[in-house]
């Protein structure tokens, strides 16, 4: 179990066609980034009402946030230490000056990056990965024109999801078998700890290495070639994806009139 | 059909010939089984067959194309279909029947087209049920059975096995073998590459490779009734034809010519049944 991994579902969210999900996600980031306090709080409460209708609990949303936490205490701070203005009273323990725009830049700025954690999350936990790879085929597949290789990247990302699995079992087996000739992990001062990832990481290009030998003479018996091939699930957009097409270019819509 | 005539293979110019002159004929619907020592070029023989490896000199021919046409070959391809050694490192597919799909999508039909094939093939080797999971929770024995569904949706007419048992256990490997003999059974040629002689006791032909060359070629009873020159060549026999032949060393008149747990039965118990009338 990652972040943002597929929950399964059935809801209104998971059967919308992975491209229109894969653009919804991409013009909300955009708003996201560009908007000001009406657009953010407007896209809090969409991104919220979100949950409920892709299925999905308060807690499994909670999750996503777990290991970005540190990096939104980071960003925080580092906007409320750096940034000029109107220095607010010292409190007594504290030597440093902390200032009302450098209060509000970060927690707008976590604000923003919270949304975008949302975001991003509503789509990878309703959108099976071979989905979103078929999606992201589809909507580069105009570029081809242009010399885009559509196909190519569709299926080097179909391949490189695929042995996420077995790279962490293989990563898990060499470890085993360092631990079998007396080597310790996740233990001792960190220097010792980066020299023993580091005798783990050799053995596993070594064997990507072989296995990536494999898979290509695999794939060619398989009549593999570069180029056209066709899916088992062709997408095909519907009335509820062209009712969230037209949610989206209402909020856009909205984000222009009152930024 | 498929011919091998001359084959020789070397993988640079000038380096050691791998495969060193076989020729050869795999009629359509024969089970045929290659055996031999680590090294002697059963992997790189037959992966001559579908083109995979194009022969330094000599001929390949698969079903009147030849693999060195490079337009022939991806004709060749969907019809000699081929299960690898390593069941991870064949599986492409993010899911069961996406692998399955990888075929026939490369040759670029139809999506209906391809459901229909991808439930049947699971059908065929009994994996439907496993269609929409991920492969990496699948056993190795599945996995197996997943790629050869995989290469029957192509619908191959000929499929090699290049020793697709070597990481299973015994019970897997039960289940990969009875599939194997219900499709040759259909009339797919089955070629099968192994170490294990119990595997192919009950093959049509039996081609025995040593140092890329074949050293010993015919049924069965022909070829494991040499057992002192297999041994030589650094290949086993079935175990049972080494019981019986055990046995006739031993002084008993039994014949050594049956490589199938029934028949032996039949023959130690026929012989124990006159061997009490003597007495």
């Amino acid at each position: 179990m990652y972040t943002g991994q597929y929950i399964p579902g059935n809801s209104l969210i998971h059967r919308l066609d992975p491209r229109v999900k894969i653009g919804a996600a991409i013009a909300l980031t955009i708003l996201t980034l560009r908007g000001g306090a009406f657009t953010e709080s407007f896209l809090s409460a969409f991104l919220i009402a979100l949950i409920p209708c892709s299925g999905l609990s308060a807690y499994q949303m909670g999750r996503a946030f777990k290991p970005v936490l540190v990096f939104f205490a980071l960003l925080f701070f580092v906007h409320l230490l750096f940034t000029q203005g109107k220095p607010i009273p010292p409190f007594p323990p504290w030597r440093v000056t902390v200032t009302y725009e450098g209060l509000y830049r970060g927690a707008f700025t976590t604000w923003q990056f919270a949304l975008l954690i949302c975001n991003a999350s509503i789509l990878t936990m309703t959108t099976l990965s071979t989905d979103l790879v078929n999606g992201i085929e589809r909507l580069l597949r105009p570029l081809r024109r242009i010399g885009v290789p559509s196909y190519d990247i569709a299926m080097m990302v179909s391949i490189a999801l695929r042995f996420v699995p077995t790279f962490l079992e293989e990563i898990d087996r060499i470890k085993t078998a360092h631990i079998a000739r007396g080597a310790t992990f996740g233990s001792g001062p960190l220097f010792r700890r980066i020299l023993a990832a580091k005798s783990l990481l050799l053995p596993l290009l070594l064997r990507t290495m072989h296995r990536a030998d494999d898979l290509v003479v695999a794939m060619e018996a398989r009549a593999y070639q570069r180029g056209p091939r066709t899916y088992l699930k062709e997408l095909s957009i519907t009335w509820p994806d062209y009712a969230a097409m037209t949610v989206i270019a209402g909020i856009i819509c909205l984000h222009m009139l009152w930024p | 059909m498929i011919k091998v005539k001359d084959l020789i293979f070397q993988y640079d110019k000038g380096g050691e010939q791998i495969v060193k002159g076989i020729s050869t004929e795999i009629r359509d619907g024969m089970h045929v089984g290659i055996i031999g020592p680590t090294g002697c070029g059963k992997t790189t023989f037959v992966r001559h067959l579908n083109g995979l490896l194009t022969p330094t000199a000599g001929e390949v021919w698969v079903d009147g194309m030849h693999t060195a046409d490079p337009v022939a070959v991806l004709k060749i391809r969907p019809r000699v279909g081929m299960v690898f050694q390593n069941p991870d490192n064949q599986i492409v597919g993010m899911t069961v029947e996406e692998d399955v799909a990888f075929g026939p999508g490369n040759l670029a039909l139809p999506p209906i087209e391809i459901a229909r094939r991808v439930q049947e093939s699971l059908a065929m080797v009994g994996m439907e049920k496993q269609s929409k999971r991920s492969p990496h929770i699948l056993s190795n024995g599945e996995k197996q059975l997943v790629a050869i569904a995989g290469v029957l949706a192509m619908k191959p007419r000929h499929i090699i096995l290049d020793e697709p048992t070597t990481y299973l256990d015994p019970s897997a490997r039960e289940r990969v073998l009875h599939v194997v003999n219900r499709l040759h059974k259909e009339g797919i040629t089955i070629v099968h590459v192994t170490h294990d002689m119990n595997e192919i006791a009950r093959a049509d032909r039996i081609i025995v490779l040593y140092e890329g060359r074949i050293a010993m070629e015919g049924t069965p009873s022909q070829v494991f009734g040499h057992v002192e020159r297999l041994q030589d060549l650094g290949v086993g026999i079935p175990k049972i034809a080494e019981i019986l032949w055990s046995l006739r060393e031993t002084g008993l008149d039994v014949r050594t010519d049956i490589f199938s747990v029934e028949e032996a039965c039949k023959e130690i118990s026929s012989l124990i049944t006159s061997q009490q009338k003597f007495h």
